[in-house]
C-alpha cells in the first residue's frame, strides 16, 4: 500500500517538476529521476552507501525528484567509469567514486581520466585496518609480523581485486617490513571477511565496515588501523572495543598509511548552476541525522570538500596513487 | 461423473504446410556453425596468447584458462566437421522448411524492428507498435481490437515498472511530453 | 529439532501480509507464464526477474519462488487439457493425462496431477529442511580448492553423463566458458577479450544470454509448428476431488518410489525431465496390468508429475547450498541472489539465516495456497489458451526486452538478447545443448577464480586438490565422471571376459 501511495507521490513531484521547468527564472533542478550510479556489484560499500543516499534524500525531502540506485559493478568498477564518460552533458547521472578512479586507468589501461568528469564534492574518507583471525596465537601488529616472516608457506592475505588498494597496502606492509605475503584478490570484502573466518586466509585489509559483522561476532582481530590517527568513534561496537581502541599501525611500528576518498562527480560538460545544485543537495545530505549515523556505523571519517578545495584534494591524492601504483609495480605498460 | 466439457478450439490460418520444401539442411547448417565457432575460437586463441597464457609462479596468467578452452572448443568443432563430413551419405534432414522460415521471420523481422525502434522512440512507444503491428498485420485481427490491445499493455507495463516499481526503462519523445 | 526451530523462524519471517500478497501474485503469474505458449519455468522466471530488483530479497525469493511453484502447475493443465507439454518434463504426464481428457475424465486427471506435484514438491522440501542444518555446519570448511572441486565436479558429471553427442556438449560447455571470462579477469585486474571495445568490458551478463537463449530462441520455435490446438476444459468439483484423494492410499508405493526418483535425480543437475520418465516407467512396470498405461490411467499421471515436481524442488538445494543450481530455472534463481547481493554457498546458512528459512518456509505455503489456488481457478487458466498466438507472441517479446534491459540498464544487452536468441534458435535444432552453455556461464568465472587463488595460496601445487578428504573426495569424483564412458565401456568389456 504504502509503495503504491509512494509512487503516487513520486507522480505528484513530477508534476511539480514539470510546472518548476516552465518557469525559467527558477535555479536548475533535476526533471527526471537522478541515478546514483555505483562502481561495484551489489552489497558492497558504494551500493550500501548509495541506498542510504536514497533514502535520507527521500526522507529528508532534499530532491523533488526520485534517487534511483544504478549498479554498474562490471570490470571491478570499469563500467562505472565508463558509463559516466561517457554520458557527458547528462546532469541527471552522479557517480560515487572511490580510489579506483586513480587505479583503474592505470592498472587496466581503461581510456579513463578523472578530470574528464565534473567533481561535485568529497563526503567521507574511508580507513582501512589490518586484521586478523582470532584462532590465531599472536596478539598484536609485532607478533604477527614476526610469525608471517616464519611462515612457509607464506600466509595469505585477502583483500578486494587485484592491483588496487587492497594490495597496494599488502604489497607496503611486505615492503616496511621485510615479509612476504600471498594476496588472494576475492571478488568483493564480504568474501574476504568470510574466507578469514574459515581460516582460509590468515589476514585481511578490509574497511572496517566489511568486517563490522564478523568483529563484532568475535571471529576476527583488529591488529591496526592504516592511518595517522585514531578513529574517533569511541562508542563500544564489541563487548571489550571501540573503534578508537584500535590502534594505528604507525603506533605499532608499521608505518603505512592510507586513506580512501568516497567522492561525488557529475559527467562532463554539465552547466555550472546544475553542479551547483549537487554541491548544494549533498552540503544538506551530509547534515542529515541518516547520514551522521551512516558514517558512524561504517566509521567513515567525515570531511566535505567541494570547488577549489575538492580539485587541490584530487590532484595531490592521484599524484600520490600515482606514486603507490608505480612503486607496487602496478602500472601496466 | 464428468463436470461439464466444452471443447476450446483455437485455429492457424497460416500455418505452415507439411510439404513446405526444404531451404536448408540441418547438415548444412551443423557445417556453418562448426565453422563460425571454429573461426571464433582462433581469433580468441590469438588474443589470449597476446594476454599470456603461461603458467606463473602463483598459477596460471589471465590468457591461460580461455587460451586452451579455445584449442578444446576448436578441437571439438573440428572432430564436428570431420564427423559431418564422413556422414554425408546420410539423408539430409530439413533443418527448416520454406513455409516454418516464412513463419520464423514474421517474428523475427518485427522484433528487430522492434530493438532497433526502441533506441529512439524508448520502450513503451516501441511495444505499442510492435503489439499493435504484429496482431494487425501477422495475427489479421481488427484494427481497433489490435490498437486497443497493444494500447493497454503499453500502459500497463508502464505503471508496473515506471510507476509502482520504479524500474527505469529506455524513453522517448513522446514520454517526455508528459514528463517523464 | 533445530530444524524445527528454524522453520519456524522462517515461518515468522513470512507471515506479513505484504509477503503474502506478493506470493498470491507470484503464484497467479506463475500459472499464467505456466499455461502460455512458449513460456514456461525459467523464461518466466527470468522475464519477471527485474520486477523484483528493488525488493529486499527475502520477498523477492519468495515471489519469485511462487512464479516457479506456479508455472510448474501450469504446465500440468496445458498437458492434460491440451496434450501441449509446457515444459519437457511434463511431456509424460500427456500420455495418461490427455486420455483421460478425452474420456471426459480431465477434472480428475487434473485433481490427481496437482495433488501429486504437491505431494512430490512436499517431500522435497521436508529433504531440505531436515538436510539444511547440517550445510550450516560444515558450511566453513570449504575455502577455494574445495569450491573448485566442486565446479569441477558439475561440469565433468555433464560432459561425462550428458546424453547427447559429446562433441556437442563439449562445444557448447566451452563457448559458455569463454564467453564467461570476456571482461575483466579477477585475479590480475587485466582487460581480456574485450578487443578495446568498451562494451565488452564489463563482460556478457548471464541472465541476459538465458532470457535470449531461452525466451526469445523459444518464441521462434513456437512459430516454426503449427498453432492450432484443440483441448478440453474442466471444472473441478469437491466431489471429484474427494473422489481422487480417496485412491491415493492405494498408489502409496508409486508416490513414495516417485518422490524418491525425484530427489535423487533433482540433487544431481539436470533431473527434472529424466526423473518423469523414469518414475513413468517404472511405474508401468511394476503395474500388473501394462497394457492398461497410456490409455487413461491416473496412475500415469501420479507418477510422472511428484517425481517432476520432487526434483525440480530439489534441485534448489545444490543451488543453495553450494552455489550450483540443478536446473535451469535454479540456475537463474541463483543469478537472482547475486543481483540482491547473496553469495549462494554454504556460507549463506550461516549470513543470511533469516533468508534461507524465510525461502524453506515459503516453499511450504506456497505449494499450500497453489495448490488450492489451482484446483479452483483451472476453468479460467485453461480459457488463457484462447487468445491468439499473435497477441501472445509481441508481449512476450516486450517482456523479454524488459528483462534484458533492466538487469544492467544497458541497451546494449537488448542486442546480446537478440544475438542469443538466434544462437538458441540454432543450437537447439542442430542438436547442441543449452544446459551446459548456461552453466559454463554461470559458473565459469567462479571456477577459475576458485582455481587460481587455490594455486597463490599452495604456490602453485596441484596437489591442494587432493590435500584433504574433502576436497579429495570431490576432486576425485569429478574425474571419475568425465571419464565415465570409457569407464563403464572397460567394465563391460572386463565383465565379458570373464563371462
Amino acid at each position: 500500500m504504502s509503495k503504491q501511495l509512494g509512487a503516487f507521490g513520486l507522480f505528484v513531484g513530477a508534476l511539480g517538476a514539470v510546472a518548476m521547468a516552465a518557469n525559467p527564472a527558477a535555479a536548475w533542478e533535476p526533471s527526471k529521476p537522478v541515478e546514483i550510479v555505483v562502481a561495484a556489484g551489489a552489497g558492497g560499500a558504494s551500493d550500501q552507501m548509495a541506498r542510504m543516499m536514497q533514502s535520507a534524500i527521500q526522507k529528508n525531502n532534499l530532491m523533488k525528484q526520485p534517487a534511483v540506485v544504478s549498479l554498474k559493478g562490471g570490470a571491478s568498477g570499469g563500467e562505472a567509469l565508463m558509463y559516466m564518460k561517457s554520458s557527458e552533458g547528462d546532469p541527471h547521472k552522479v557517480l560515487i567514486a572511490y580510489s579506483l578512479i586513480y587505479m583503474l586507468p592505470l592498472s587496466a589501461k581503461i581510456p579513463f581520466n578523472w578530470r574528464e568528469l565534473s567533481p561535485v564534492s568529497v563526503i567521507a574518507l574511508d580507513q582501512f585496518i589490518l586484521w586478523s583471525n582470532t584462532t590465531l596465537p599472536h596478539k598484536n601488529v609485532k607478533e604477527f609480523i614476526a610469525a608471517a616472516k616464519a611462515a612457509n608457506p607464506p600466509f595469505k592475505m585477502g583483500g578486494t581485486g587485484s592491483k588496487r588498494e587492497d594490495q597496494v597496502l599488502t604489497v607496503f606492509t611486505e615492503k616496511k617490513t621485510g615479509t612476504k605475503f600471498a594476496y588472494l584478490p576475492y571478488k568483493s570484502g564480504g568474501e574476504a571477511a568470510t574466507q578469514l573466518v574459515g581460516n582460509h586466509t590468515q589476514a585481511n585489509v578490509n574497511n572496517p565496515s566489511e568486517n563490522l559483522e564478523v568483529w563484532r561476532a568475535g571471529q576476527v582481530r583488529a591488529l591496526c588501523v592504516f592511518d595517522k590517527e585514531r578513529m574517533q568513534y569511541k562508542a563500544k561496537v564489541t563487548d571489550k572495543q571501540s573503534w578508537n581502541d584500535i590502534p594505528t599501525c604507525k603506533e605499532e611500528g608499521l608505518d603505512v598509511q592510507y586513506l580512501m576518498l568516497r567522492a561525488m562527480f557529475l559527467p562532463g560538460k554539465v552547466t555550472p548552476d546544475q553542479t551547483a545544485f549537487y554541491v548544494d543537495l549533498f552540503k544538506k545530505l551530509v547534515q542529515t541525522t541518516d547520514y551522521k549515523e551512516y558514517l558512524e556505523k561504517q566509521a567513515l571519517k567525515p570531511v566535505f570538500l567541494t570547488g577549489k578545495d575538492m580539485v587541490k584534494f584530487l590532484e595531490e591524492d592521484d599524484a600520490l596513487n600515482k606514486n603507490l601504483m608505480t612503486e607496487a609495480g602496478f602500472v601496466a605498460n | 461423473m464428468a463436470s461439464t466439457d466444452t471443447e476450446i478450439v483455437v485455429e492457424d490460418p497460416n500455418a505452415p504446410s507439411d510439404d513446405s520444401p526444404p531451404v536448408t539442411s540441418v547438415r548444412a547448417v551443423d557445417v556453418v556453425v562448426s565453422l563460425l565457432l571454429l573461426t571464433l575460437a582462433l581469433v580468441l586463441a590469438v588474443d589470449n596468447w597476446r594476454t599470456g597464457m603461461s603458467w606463473d609462479f602463483a598459477g596460471p596468467q589471465a590468457g591461460y584458462f580461455p587460451f586452451y578452452l579455445s584449442v578444446i572448443l576448436g578441437g571439438a568443432c573440428i572432430y564436428g566437421l570431420v564427423g559431418a563430413y564422413r556422414s554425408r551419405a546420410e539423408t539430409a534432414q530439413a533443418f527448416v522448411t520454406r513455409d516454418q522460415l516464412r513463419r520464423v521471420l514474421q517474428v523475427f523481422v518485427p522484433t528487430l524492428l522492434f530493438c532497433v525502434f526502441m533506441q529512439w522512440l524508448g520502450l513503451y512507444v516501441a511495444s505499442f507498435l510492435l503489439v499493435g503491428g504484429f496482431m494487425w498485420r501477422i495475427g489479421r485481427i481488427v484494427v481497433w481490437k489490435s490498437l486497443l490491445t497493444s494500447a493497454l499493455f503499453s500502459l500497463i507495463m508502464f505503471a508496473t515498472f515506471e510507476i509502482a516499481f520504479n524500474v527505469i526503462m529506455p524513453k522517448g519523445p513522446v514520454e517526455a511530453l508528459f514528463g517523464y | 529439532m533445530e530444524a524445527f526451530s528454524l522453520l519456524l523462524h522462517g515461518f515468522s519471517v513470512l507471515l506479513t501480509w505484504k509477503t503474502l500478497a506478493l506470493m498470491m501474485v507470484g503464484l497467479v503469474l506463475g500459472i499464467f507464464v505456466g499455461v502460455l505458449p512458449g513460456l514456461g519455468g525459467p523464461n518466466g522466471v527470468a522475464i519477471l526477474l527485474p520486477l523484483t530488483f528493488t525488493m529486499d530479497p527475502t520477498s523477492a525469493i519468495v515471489m519469485l519462488s511462487c512464479i516457479y511453484w506456479g508455472a510448474l502447475f501450469g504446465g500440468a493443465i496445458t498437458s492434460i487439457l491440451f496434450n501441449i507439454p509446457g515444459e519437457a518434463w511434463s511431456v509424460a504426464t500427456t500420455f495418461d493425462g490427455y486420455p483421460m481428457a478425452q474420456q471426459g475424465r480431465a477434472a480428475e486427471a487434473l485433481t490427481a496431477a496437482f495433488t501429486s506435484s504437491f505431494i512430490g514438491s512436499f517431500v522435497a522440501v521436508l529433504l531440505i529442511t531436515f538436510l539444511a542444518p547440517s550445510i550450516a555446519s560444515f558450511a566453513l570448511r570449504f575455502g577455494p580448492p574445495e569450491f573448485f572441486a566442486v565446479y569441477l565436479l558439475t561440469f565433468c558429471s555433464f560432459v561425462g553423463l550428458g546424453r547427447e553427442e559429446k562433441h556437442k556438449i563439449v562445444i557448447s560447455m566451452t563457448f559458455g566458458l569463454l564467453l564467461a571470462g570476456v571482461g575483466m579477469d579477477t585475479v590480475s585486474g587485466q582487460l581480456r577479450m574485450t578487443f578495446g571495445w568498451s562494451e565488452l568490458y564489463r563482460g556478457i551478463n548471464f541472465l541476459v544470454a538465458v532470457i535470449g537463449l531461452f525466451g526469445i530462441s523459444e518464441i521462434l520455435l513456437t512459430m516454426e509448428e503449427r498453432l492450432a490446438l484443440r483441448g478440453h476444459t474442466a471444472r473441478i468439483s469437491l466431489g471429484v476431488v474427494l473422489k481422487v484423494w480417496k485412491e491415493l492410499p492405494r498408489y502409496w508405493v508409486t508416490l513414495l518410489r516417485s518422490s524418491a526418483i525425484g530427489c535423487w535425480l533433482g540433487i544431481t543437475p539436470g533431473g527434472a525431465i529424466a526423473a518423469s520418465f523414469m518414475s513413468y516407467n517404472l511405474a508401468k512396470r511394476f503395474a500388473k496390468d501394462k497394457e492398461s498405461f497410456g490409455k487413461g490411467r491416473i496412475e500415469g499421471v501420479f507418477a510422472p508429475e511428484t517425481a517432476a515436481h520432487a526434483s525440480g524442488t530439489a534441485a534448489l538445494l545444490p543451488m543453495l547450498a553450494l552455489g550450483i543450481p540443478g536446473s535451469g530455472t535454479a540456475a537463474i534463481l541463483l543469478g537472482g541472489l547475486l543481483v540482491w547481493g547473496l553469495n549462494p554457498g554454504p556460507l549463506l546458512f550461516v549470513e543470511h539465516k533469516s533468508f534461507v528459512w524465510g525461502l524453506i518456509a515459503s516453499m511450504y505455503l506456497g505449494n499450500v495456497v497453489g495448490f488450492l489456488l489451482v484446483l479452483t481457478t483451472v476453468p479460467v487458466f485453461a480459457s488463457i489458451l484462447r487468445v491468439p498466438f499473435s497477441a501472445v507472441a509481441p508481449m512476450i517479446v516486450v517482456s523479454c526486452a524488459i528483462g534484458a534491459y533492466a538487469i544492467q540498464n544497458a541497451m546494449f544487452d537488448i542486442w546480446w538478447m537478440l544475438l542469443f536468441g538466434v544462437v538458441g534458435y540454432v543450437f537447439k535444432k542442430i542438436g547442441i545443448p543449452l544446459a551446459p552453455f548456461t552453466l559454463a556461464l554461470v559458473l565459469g568465472n567462479r571456477a577459475e577464480d576458485a582455481f587460481r587463488l587455490s594455486m597463490i595460496g599452495s604456490g602453485g601445487d596441484l596437489l591442494v586438490f587432493w590435500s584433504n578428504g574433502l576436497v579429495g573426495s570431490i576432486a576425485t569424483l569429478a574425474l571419475v565422471l568425465l571419464f565415465w564412458p570409457l569407464i563403464s565401456s572397460a567394465i563391460q568389456r572386463f565383465r565379458k571376459k570373464e563371462g
